[in-house]
C-alpha cells in the first residue's frame, strides 16, 4: 500500500511530489497544444521565423506561469530551497563537471555573442552555418548539409572565425594576360564590368591593376568588396564573367611557356607543357 | 501606373510591359522589362492587381534596409535650415489582393542596382547607392525609375558643413505616389561626422496617396519608421 502522506522531505508530501510532476506535465502538454494552434492560425500572417519566436515566447510563458502555480502545493520555505538548492548544485557540480562547464560556456556564447543563429563560421575545424544555439550545445550545419553538435565548452575554448561578422568581404583574383594583349583595355573592360554588377561595391571601390610581369605572362590582380551575405555568388559569378569578358576581346589567358634558346644555333623554341617541343621541330 | 486594377489588365510603355489575361480562376501574368521576361500563373477569381512603388532595396536580393544617395556637395552655413530635391530610385511592386490579404507577386525595377559600403568594412553599413543631382525645386523625372526625395537640412553644429550624402532607413518607410513617387525627410546635422535623419510620414503634394506595404504582404510585423543616426560623416 502506497502512504500517498508519507513525507519526503520537510513538509512535502510523495502526494505534493506527484501533484507538482503532473501539473508539470499539463502544463507542457497545454504549451505544446497553444504552439500548434499558434502555428495553424499564425503562419499564413507572420513570417516564420517571427512566428517561431512568438511561439517559444508564449511557450516559456505557459511553462513559466504554470511551475509557479504549482509550486504551493509544497508550501516549501524559501530558506530550505536555498539549503537543498545550494547542496544540490554542490553535488552537480562535481558529478557533472562537463556539463556544467557546457552550461557556463553556454551562458558566456550568450553574453558575449561571438556566434549569431545565421552566421557563417569556422568554429575549430568546422565549417558551417550556425543552426541553434542551446544551453549546452551548439548546432552547426557543415556547407554538405551535414548536422553538427558542438559542445559550448569546445566552442568557448576553440578559434572562432566568423565569416559574416563584417558586413564587406573583400576578394581578390589573379588574371594572367599575354605579353602581346593590351593590358590597358584589359583593365578598363574588367573595371567596367565590376561597375555593372549590382554587389560589386561602390565604395570601397574594386581595385584592378597589373600586379607582375609574371613568366608567361601579365599578372592582373583583381580585388572586389562585396556585402557578406553575398560575397561568395558574387565571387564565383564575377570570376566566369571575367573570363568570357577577356574571350569576348580576344584577350589570351597563356599556358605557362618558356622560350629556349639553343647555343650553338641561336635558333630559339618555345615550349608549352603537354605540347611538342617547337625547338625540336625547328631542329630539322 | 501605380493604382489598383481589376483584371484583365495591361500596361505598356518604352521598356515595361505588364498584362494580367487570361479566363477568371487562372489568369497568365507577364512581365517584360528590359529584356528580362517573368510569367506566373494566378489561381484566383475576386482578387485585385496593385501596382505600387516600394521600398528600393529588394533587388536583385535584400541584402539591407539602408538607402545611400550621393549629390552634389552642399556647403551648408551654421545654424542654417536648407530644403533641396534629390532623386531616389524606384522599384515597383506588383501586388495581389483578395479577402483582405496580401501577396507580393513581382518587384522589378528600371534602374540599375548598386550596392555600397557606409563606415568601415567592420562596422559599417551596406547601401543601395544612388547618386542624385541637386533641385531646388520638385524636379520632373520619370516616375517609374526615380521618386523625388525633399531633404531639409539643418545644420546645427557651430561651422560650415559640406553635405554630399545622406543615408536613411527604409525599414517601414511609407512612399506617397500619384503623378510621382515622393518621399520626405529631415538631415540634422551635428559636426562633419554626425547627422540624425528622419522619415517624413506626410506626401510632399496634396493628392498623392500612400503605397502598399511590403511588409504587410510579406507578412511581417509592420515596423516603425526608424531615425538613423549617420555617425561616419555627411561628406567625402
Amino acid at each position: 500500500m502506497v502512504a500517498w502522506d508519507s513525507v519526503i522531505y520537510g513538509s512535502i508530501t510523495l502526494l505534493d511530489l506527484i501533484i507538482f510532476f503532473i501539473s508539470v506535465i499539463v502544463v507542457l502538454v497545454i504549451a505544446k497544444i497553444v504552439a500548434l494552434y499558434l502555428k495553424r492560425s499564425l503562419s499564413d500572417r507572420i513570417d516564420r521565423d517571427e512566428l517561431d519566436k512568438l511561439i517559444k515566447v508564449v511557450q516559456i510563458a505557459i511553462v513559466g506561469i504554470g511551475i509557479w502555480l504549482a509550486l504551493p502545493s509544497f508550501d516549501f520555505d524559501v530558506g530550505q530551497l536555498v539549503v537543498i538548492g545550494g547542496t544540490g548544485a554542490l553535488i552537480i557540480a562535481f558529478a557533472s563537471q562537463k556539463i556544467v562547464g557546457n552550461l557556463g560556456s553556454g551562458m558566456f556564447l550568450l553574453v558575449e555573442r561571438p556566434v549569431k543563429i545565421g552566421d557563417t563560421m569556422r568554429i575549430g575545424s568546422t565549417e558551417g552555418t550556425v543552426h541553434q544555439i542551446r544551453v549546452l550545445s551548439t548546432i552547426i550545419k557543415t556547407f554538405e548539409g551535414v548536422y553538427v553538435r558542438i559542445p559550448n565548452e569546445s566552442i568557448f575554448n576553440s578559434e572562432i572565425t566568423n565569416f559574416v561578422a563584417s558586413p564587406a568581404r573583400r576578394f581578390e583574383y589573379r588574371v594572367s594576360i599575354a605579353y602581346d594583349a593590351d593590358s590597358g583595355a584589359a583593365i578598363a573592360a574588367i573595371r567596367g564590368l565590376l561597375a555593372n554588377h549590382p554587389f560589386v561595391l561602390k565604395n570601397p571601390a574594386p581595385s584592378v591593376y597589373v600586379d607582375s610581369l609574371a613568366d608567361s605572362g601579365v599578372a592582373i590582380v583583381v580585388r572586389i568588396w562585396a556585402p557578406s551575405k553575398v560575397w561568395w555568388s558574387v565571387r564565383t559569378e564575377m570570376l566566369e564573367r571575367i573570363k568570357q569578358l577577356l574571350d569576348g576581346m580576344g584577350i589570351e589567358i597563356p599556358f605557362p611557356q618558356r622560350v629556349i634558346t639553343f647555343a650553338n644555333t641561336g635558333m630559339k623554341g618555345k615550349q608549352e607543357p603537354g605540347g611538342d617541343n617547337h625547338a625540336a621541330e625547328n631542329r630539322g | 501606373m501605380f493604382g489598383e486594377y481589376d483584371f484583365p489588365f495591361k500596361y505598356e510603355s518604352e521598356n515595361l510591359s505588364l498584362s494580367i489575361a487570361g479566363e477568371r480562376g487562372l489568369l497568365t501574368y507577364k512581365r517584360r522589362c528590359l529584356g528580362e521576361e517573368v510569367t506566373k500563373l494566378l489561381g484566383t477569381t475576386q482578387g485585385k492587381v496593385m501596382i505600387s512603388p516600394v521600398e528600393p532595396i529588394n533587388l536583385p536580393q535584400e541584402v539591407t534596409p539602408y538607402l545611400e544617395i550621393r549629390f552634389t556637395p552642399v556647403a551648408c552655413e551654421p545654424d542654417s535650415v536648407q530644403t533641396l530635391y534629390l532623386t531616389f530610385p524606384v522599384e515597383i511592386g506588383v501586388f495581389l489582393e483578395a479577402k483582405g490579404s496580401y501577396d507580393v507577386l513581382d518587384i522589378f525595377t528600371l534602374t540599375s542596382p548598386k550596392y555600397s559600403l557606409y563606415g568601415t568594412p567592420v562596422e559599417g553599413i551596406i547601401t543601395r547607392y544612388h547618386e542624385s543631382d541637386v533641385f531646388p525645386g520638385i524636379p520632373e523625372i520619370d516616375l517609374v525609375r526615380e521618386g523625388v526625395l525633399s531633404l531639409t537640412i539643418r545644420n546645427s553644429s557651430r561651422g560650415w558643413v559640406e553635405v554630399s550624402r545622406v543615408v536613411m532607413d527604409c525599414t517601414g518607410f511609407v512612399l506617397f505616389c500619384g503623378d510621382m513617387v515622393s518621399l520626405t525627410a529631415r538631415m540634422e546635422v551635428l559636426s562633419r561626422d554626425l547627422a540624425d535623419v528622419r522619415i517624413g510620414d506626410k506626401p510632399l503634394c496634396t493628392g498623392m496617396f500612400p503605397a502598399t506595404l511590403l511588409a504587410r504582404a510579406r507578412m511581417r510585423f509592420i515596423p516603425e519608421t526608424l531615425p538613423f543616426m549617420m555617425e561616419y560623416g555627411v561628406g567625402g
